[in-house]
């Protein structure tokens, strides 16, 4: 809207900040809880008078201060850089909004390195108290930082008390700030343990790799044993969508669960190995299978974090592609492309349809969707999709599913984006929209085919007499008191009526003439194939019966937490019920 | 007014707070930039032209150049921010035009920083594969300088965005700015001569422990900031004169604090260049020093030169809330407490830790 949009159609910003912000967060609660090691195993060493121990931790400090402050203080910044080149007005509300805490965080930072350079390079100089001291202030400055950018990370999920009275300490403390802060502690923690792993690995002194393994798997198991209820706290205090994300209503974020549990388990057994059961087995590689493990469930918890606020970048505030919900209103009526600062095309004109089309993509899709490219690519989404099917499916697309965005633009716009997405992309046939059936086609578009497939009504209707069909129209919610009454004007009723009364032109109704087909297409294909490589359906019902199929239709939210009920009449499902069947047998009729 | 300029958003304190703190905390990111490079240049300066103490002051270089090039970070941080507070509309712009340059400073500056702890870890070992090594990391810094100047001047001339029709995959460079080649030259020689400074103090201190790689880092640092003053008087002009006239003008009398600026940077100028002369290290840091904040005054009345058809900082809507501030200021002051702290520790502990 406001800003132009990098635009790296094969590759997605999205990804861009997602693959630096989880090696980032890897090394960032490292350095958080690495920090709190550091200054308890030295401490550990000078109780217990063992210059092994004092050397072992010396020497973790250099390798911490090698990964931390390169790595970790670079890829902070680089998190920095990204999301403003990715997300700028998301990025600008939230600097303006929480400057001062940002700028907090950074006097924290400051410490943080100055600490841990003094820590280092006197490690075994300086009065034993006093470097003690000097590591404790290095940790909890890093905690300190830690504290800060949880209260603005969680803002961005659970706004709380600032929507209403964008006030910074009701948008800092918000409802989600303290089991995050808790939770993201223990993961500090966990980390200090796992990156433990590979530097005591390396000891050859086996008694004091006995020790230090010991001393560093209790960090692993207290914070894996902690981090649990303070996760299911967290879960707790999502707001009602978010949670039903969470509880499997998106398919990414089940998968990402997924992930972390396998990774959580594998991670707990494997330390197990090492620490209670055979530490002799404790070598480099097995530590970096605990670290790969890590990785993987910290990746799971961002991935999951960062999807439950879906379809917002700031939850309720902003869409993630930084429109504003209380905009879409205003850009419906004006258009989107009249609208951004930065579209290339300011118009739809029938012969720029397609770059008017890009344009929209650019600026409304682009933010979450590749083309082509590894992360949630557009064109398998849409592989299976017509035009007109994709019409219908962009006017509803937020109701259909939560976690899309709603579109925002006029009618012109609409078909702009939708001719991308099927001709651009695919090269399918778009039906031109002044169309064969005439003005009375372009009416029932208008109003009648998001929710009804036109063969399916001419069937209805087929072998009423023109007047009856006319009545009607005045009193569609006596026909079923679901359907609003068709608000058009006299005439235009008149012109629906002819239409609907006479025989079909040729070349208006898509080839195909089964109508099951077409509910597939319009309720199924925008998520499923029947046997291509978007989330094929045949697969998954092979050797069912017609029956127990036509039943599944009536409860599909009961199947799967991420389906949707599919929201069709009687008649839609019984065809689409049909169509399966016969798809399921070849296509064999 | 270019209709590409982005609405900003609200401030929570009004516009002066974060110039204020902007000009504060630039000066110091600069001080440690040209620290930064300055001693890069001549440890590899020192080490290309052999000799055993020319070795051994690479070496000494080395060592504290990983803390320089992490706080030169650290200390960039914070400028970086209040600029996007007050000047966000115009730098996420340019930065997404060339964004892929952008992001690029991310992993030239990991390489740059990683090398130089090689450097530092391995110097004994490293042979001739060190001046490789120690060039490269020039080679990085250069190049960062070169993409934040392009930065810098691409987010003040809106008129220039319109490459983004042409190019939205984040590669554009303001190589049509006039004044692109002489800003990126006056601030990289700029930093040289100051880094230059710095060596020759940091000579002082290495003097100490070893006299002879002392009095070398003193003379070529020296020579360097005299050098590169004098030569910077020249490019200094050019930078001046590739200036728009609305913009030169500002400082030959258009407006008056500019222009007493202006010439009190001439006179630093010419006082750090004589100081050099005489081979007088510690007077010519006095100089060049309060020059230093003097000439980050005169780039933000380049920048507010350059924005004035578009812009200017009235504009921005303050929706008041001072808390945040009074809390951050607080923090502020505990913080530096216990950097100085920190710092007393380590000069006391000796060793290694003097080095700060």
């Amino acid at each position: 809207m406001n800003y132009p949009v990098w635009y790296l159609p094969g590759i997605g910003g999205g990804t861009l900040i997602a693959l630096i912000a989880v090696v980032h967060v890897f090394i960032s609660h490292f350095a958080v809880g690495g920090g709190l090691y550091l200054v308890l195993a030295e401490r550990k060493g000078l109780r217990e008078k063992n210059p092994g121990i004092l050397d072992f931790t010396r020497r973790h400090t250099k390798f911490f201060l090698l990964v931390t402050m390169v790595a970790g203080g670079l890829t902070g910044v680089g998190i920095w850089f990204i999301i403003s080149l990715v997300q700028p007005a998301a990025t600008s509300l939230l600097i303006h909004t929480f400057v001062f805490g940002w700028a907090a965080e950074w006097v924290f930072f400051t410490v943080e390195i100055v600490a841990l350079l003094v820590y280092y390079y006197t490690f075994g100089r300086m009065e034993e108290r006093t470097h003690q001291a000097v590591g404790w202030v290095y940790f909890i400055a890093a905690w300190l930082s830690l504290f800060l950018i949880n209260g603005i990370i969680n803002f961005m999920l659970t706004p709380g008390d600032w929507l209403a009275d964008r006030n910074f300490w009701s948008g800092f403390f918000n409802p989600s700030f303290w089991p995050g802060l808790f939770f993201r502690s223990c993961i500090a923690f966990l980390l200090a343990g796992v990156y433990a792993f590979l530097t005591t690995s390396l000891l050859k002194d086996l008694e004091l790799k006995k020790t230090m393994t010991r001393f560093t798997g209790r960090w692993v198991f207290i914070s894996c044993a902690a981090g649990l209820p303070f996760g299911l706290w967290y879960r707790a205090v999502l707001p009602n969508e978010a949670r039903l994300l969470v509880d499997g209503a998106s398919p990414t974020i089940a998968r990402a669960l997924e992930v972390g549990q396998w990774a959580l388990a594998a991670l707990i057994l494997l330390s197990a190995l090492l620490v209670l059961l055979k530490p002799r087995y404790h070598s480099f590689s097995l530590s970096l299978g605990v670290l790969v493990c890590s990785f993987l469930l910290m990746g799971s918890f961002e991935w999951t974090r960062e999807a439950a606020r879906r379809p917002f970048v700031i939850n309720g505030v902003l869409y993630s592609n930084s429109i504003a919900p209380g905009e879409v209103e205003g850009l419906s009526a004006r258009g989107m492309l009249a609208s951004a600062r930065w579209a290339g095309q300011k118009d739809v004109h029938e012969e720029s349809l397609l770059e008017a089309g890009e344009d929209l993509f650019r600026l409304q899709c682009y933010a979450c969707h590749t083309v082509g490219g590894f992360n949630n690519d557009i064109a398998i989404r849409t592989a299976s999709m017509s035009y007109p099917v994709m019409l219908q499916y962009l006017e509803t697309i937020h109701e259909r599913r939560y976690f899309m965005p709603p579109f925002a633009g006029n009618a012109a716009e609409k078909r702009a984006l939708a001719a991308f997405l099927v001709a651009g992309l695919h090269g399918k046939p778009i039906e031109a929209p002044a169309v064969a059936g005439g003005p009375g086609q372009a009416i029932f578009e208008g109003n009648c085919a998001f929710c009804h497939d036109e063969e399916l009504v001419r069937e209805r209707i087929a072998g009423w007499p023109r007047e009856k069909v006319r009545r009607a129209l005045d009193a569609l919610s006596s026909l079923d008191p679901a359907m609003p009454d068709f608000e058009g004007s006299p005439a235009e009723k008149d012109l629906l009526a002819d239409y609907l009364a006479s025989p079909p032109a040729a070349g208006a109704v898509p080839a195909h003439h089964d109508p099951g087909e077409d509910v597939f297409e319009s309720h199924c294909a925008m998520c499923h194939s029947l046997e291509g490589s978007a989330n094929p359906l045949l697969p998954k019902i092979r050797g069912w019966q017609r029956d127990r199929l036509r039943g599944a239709l009536d409860r599909l939210e009961q199947l799967s937490p991420a389906m949707p009920p599919l929201s069709a009449t009687t008649e839609e499902k019984e065809a689409l019920a049909d169509f399966l069947t016969h798809s399921l047998q070849g296509g064999q009729r | 007014m270019s209709p590409l300029i982005p609405t900003p958003d609200t401030l929570p304190v009004p516009w002066g707070w974060f110039q204020f703190l902007l000009l504060l905390t630039f000066p110091l990111h600069l001080l440690l930039m040209n620290c930064m490079l300055g001693s890069t240049a001549v440890a590899l300066y020192a080490r290309v032209r052999g000799g055993e103490s020319g070795r051994r002051l690479s070496y000494e270089l080395a060592k504290v150049l990983p803390a320089l090039v992490a706080l030169t970070v650290n200390l960039g941080v914070a400028p970086l921010l209040f600029i996007q507070v007050i000047y966000g509309h115009f730098i996420y712009v340019s930065s997404i035009l060339l964004a892929v340059f952008w992001l690029g400073v991310v992993p030239l500056l990991i390489l740059a920083y990683y090398g130089a702890y090689v450097y530092d870890f391995r110097f004994p070992s490293l042979g001739r594969q060190g001046t490789l090594l120690l060039a490269t990391i020039l080679l990085a810094f250069l190049a960062i300088a070169f993409i934040y100047t392009n930065n810098f001047t691409l987010m003040l001339v809106p008129e220039a965005w319109t490459a983004y029709f042409r190019n939205a995959g984040g590669t554009v460079l303001n190589l049509g700015e006039k004044s692109l080649l002489p800003r990126y030259l006056h601030m990289v020689t700029g930093a040289l001569a100051v880094g230059g400074l710095f060596v020759a103090l940091f000579g002082r201190f290495v003097g100490r422990r070893d006299p002879e790689a002392g009095s070398l880092a003193e003379r070529l640092g020296l020579n360097l900031f005299t050098a590169l003053t004098l030569l910077q008087v020249l490019l200094g002009v050019w930078f001046l004169i590739a200036l728009p006239r609305e913009v030169m003008l500002l400082f030959m009398g258009g407006d008056l604090l500019a222009t007493g600026l202006f010439l009190l940077g001439l006179a630093l100028v010419l006082a750090a260049i004589a100081a050099g002369l005489k081979r007088r290290a510690v007077l010519a840091a006095w100089a060049a020093l309060p020059l230093l904040v003097v000439m980050t005054l005169l780039r933000a009345y380049v920048r507010a030169g350059y924005l004035a058809p578009h812009f200017s900082l009235d504009q921005l809507q303050v929706v008041p809330q001072y808390s945040p501030m009074i809390f951050f200021f607080v923090v502020l002051a505990v913080g530096v407490a216990m950097v100085a702290w920190l710092l007393r520790q380590a000069v006391k502990a000796g060793g290694k830790g003097q080095a700060f």
